[in-house]
């Protein structure tokens, strides 16, 4: 890490740009605003009923680990969308492709700054965060695993946002796939489920009506797969979990047509977590196809040659 | 140093190079030239390592190109047609980032960047910002860049375009200087004045293809034998044209108010021993010298296709 160029560079330029202050101050505020609205309203009406809440302090952490987890998701793109794309529109990428660095070294160091950025993020909510303990109810292995889906859940983000920016020649282009991707994650996997679940339902339907059976379950097949990459539900799962509250976990993977009794959904989240690192693997690496110069035609012409 | 053996590479249909062959002499200052689209940028992208031959051999200092890419551009210095500048970064940082792009770090990358900042003359300027040089400035770091690595062959890409004539010779006495330190340098231009007077080769590519190549003095020889003779006659104009006539290395003769354009095909020498039969026979000259012959008509001539067409059509020129 060390001794990554572009990563080196990449801090140097944006210790002296306005963005990373603005966004930490932008993302701490929200998270401090949010939790001092909760601790008042549970203060108020400490002296008015003088009883103390406890599932409200729950509903704190819910909530803040919430926000915290949508603004890594829509922030984390943005951080790396333009990142590539914009040396190509400065010329740069060029110079450095130039050098004896590979485009390995140049992606890694990209993702490198830009998850330093998020652990930045992360850490300095920290403090906020931490308020849960005072009253009980979570514990430290909870706030870990929750941690490690950050983390995962970053690195997809930022990996995707990477992969669309050495693919396009434009910011703007790779922005705009990037966030494309996300409402993909967020929605399009439930939605593909729900859709699918109810031609299956039509056909099923259409099929017992012919011999005279009763209708039976369909489900979405493997479609249902979708949903271990939809990170906002495997936080649900997580937080859900913790909080002791599972109902719209259940009622989305009862929507796809499956019972939420399976050894998949127990292990939903280790599986969900790999998939998203294996999944950002994958990107990383198309990113690095796409930086380094072949020629596609050749290579496909002596294949049919030989 | 550099050998280049039928390269090719077409993007979509088109032939951007088609089958080019060229060699730069190690210690040579080569000019590249050729009109826009001609495939100049596609083989220098091509030799950096930036994109990917289709087809044909490129060895860099006995070196296959194609090959180990990190022993290659350790050879290579790169300036392309454009600077590359990053917002936010000083000069000083701007090198020194590129240093360690070559693995080069601390104490020796630091000695290395003064000492280049010094050689483009931007010493005085480390502490500000790249963004804020000027063309000219911004050109020579780019310059100072591309020697980081101290590679023994250069390669520009149009370097000069945007300068000012003041600034473009200090870039060319540049140029000269590293020449003479030993580097190749293998650049691209527009301009031909001035790679007439600072190259020592030269390669003519147009259509994806090197049409003409060679030793500056050979081609500018080459050159001057296709301008006119022009020969001013004072007095007897008809012993004149009786001996050019008789004369082997004359292919045309036109006549305008008693100056005579000759196409004339022999060398130095030749010329002296025209001149010499002509005084002898007591044609009185007022004026004899070759039309001054320039790269650009040459590179007019090779490169307009239309011209070839024309003449085509016309036939046998008349005279
Ligand atoms: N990435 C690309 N995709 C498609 N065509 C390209 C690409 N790069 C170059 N070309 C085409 O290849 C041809 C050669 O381009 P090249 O840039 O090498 O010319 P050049 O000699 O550098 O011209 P100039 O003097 O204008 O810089 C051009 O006709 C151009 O349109
Ligand atoms: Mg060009």
């Amino acid at each position: 890490m060390r001794g990554n160029p572009v990563y080196k560079r990449e801090m140097t330029i944006s210790s002296r740009s306005i963005r990373l202050p603005m966004i930490m101050l932008i993302f701490n505020s929200i998270l401090a605003l949010a939790a001092f609205l909760n601790m008042y309203s549970v203060t108020t009406r400490v002296e008015v009923t003088a009883e103390i809440s406890y599932s409200s302090f729950l509903q704190l952490y819910v909530f803040l680990t919430l926000i915290e987890f949508f603004m890594l998701f829509f922030i984390m793109p943005a951080l790396t969308a333009g990142s590539i794309s914009g040396e190509r529109e400065k010329q740069t990428l060029n110079l450095m492709l130039s050098t004896q660095m590979t485009p390995a070294q140049i992606v890694l160091g990209k993702l490198l700054s830009s998850m330093f950025h998020m652990a930045l993020l992360v850490v300095s909510s920290f403090p906020v965060i931490f308020l849960v303990f005072v009253y009980g109810g979570i514990r430290l292995r909870d706030l870990a695993v929750l941690l490690l889906l950050y983390i995962s859940v970053a690195l997809l983000c930022a990996s995707f946002g990477l992969c669309f920016s050495a693919f396009c020649r434009r910011s703007t282009a790779a922005t705009a796939m990037s966030y494309g991707f996300l409402v993909f994650l967020l929605l399009g996997t439930y939605a593909v489920n729900v859709f699918v679940r109810s031609i299956m339902q039509m056909g099923r339907a259409d099929y017992a009506n012919q011999v005279g059976l009763m209708t039976s379950q369909a489900d979405s097949g493997v479609f249902f797969y979708l949903l271990l990459l939809n990170p906002a539900l495997t936080f649900y799962r997580v937080v859900g979990e913790q909080v002791g509250n599972l109902d719209l976990f259940v009622q989305i993977i009862e929507e796809s047509g499956n019972h939420p009794s399976g050894p998949l959904i127990g292990a939903w989240v280790p599986v969900s977590i790999g998939l998203q690192i294996l999944l950002a693997a994958g990107f990383l690496l198309a990113a690095v196809r796409a930086l380094t110069p072949s020629s596609g035609r050749t290579k496909r012409k002596k294949k049919y040659l030989s | 140093m550099l050998r280049i053996e039928n390269l090719k590479k077409t993007f979509g249909k088109y032939h951007a190079l088609d089958g080019l062959t060229m060699e730069v002499k190690q210690g040579a200052l080569y000019g590249f030239v050729g009109p826009n689209g001609a495939g100049k940028t596609t083989t220098i992208k091509i030799l950096t390592g930036l994109l990917a031959a289709d087809e044909g051999k490129v060895w860099i200092d006995g070196e296959d190109a194609f090959g180990d890419a990190r022993r290659v551009k350790e050879k290579i210095g790169y300036v392309p047609d454009s600077f590359g500048v990053y917002d936010n970064l000083k000069v000083r940082e701007y090198m020194e980032f590129f240093a360690s792009c070559y693995g080069l770090e601390g104490l020796m990358a630091r000695k290395r960047c003064s000492c280049l900042l010094e050689q483009v003359g931007l010493e005085e300027r480390t502490d500000f910002y790249v963004d804020g040089l000027s063309r000219g400035m911004k050109q020579r770091l780019c310059l100072a860049r591309a020697l980081i690595h101290d590679p023994i062959l250069l390669i520009l890409d149009e370097p000069s375009s945007g300068l000012d004539p003041k600034t473009r010779r200090e870039f060319k006495e540049l140029l000269t200087e590293l020449n003479e330190q030993g580097k190749t340098i293998l650049i691209s231009s527009h301009i031909l004045s001035e790679l007439n007077q600072m190259c020592t080769d030269i390669g003519i590519i147009d259509q994806g293809r090197m049409i003409l190549s060679g030793n500056m003095k050979e081609i500018m020889a080459r050159v001057d034998q296709s301008n006119p003779l022009m020969i001013h006659v004072h007095r007897n104009m008809d012993k004149a044209m009786a001996i050019l006539r008789s004369h082997g290395c004359v292919r045309t003769i036109s006549i305008k108010d008693n100056c005579l354009s000759v196409g004339f095909t022999g060398d130095a020498q030749d010329e002296v021993l025209l001149l010499q039969r002509l005084i002898d026979a007591e044609v009185l000259i007022r004026g004899f010298y070759r039309q001054q012959g320039s790269l650009e008509s040459l590179f007019m001539q090779i490169t307009d296709h239309k011209d070839k067409e024309v003449l085509l059509y016309e036939g046998k020129p008349s005279i």
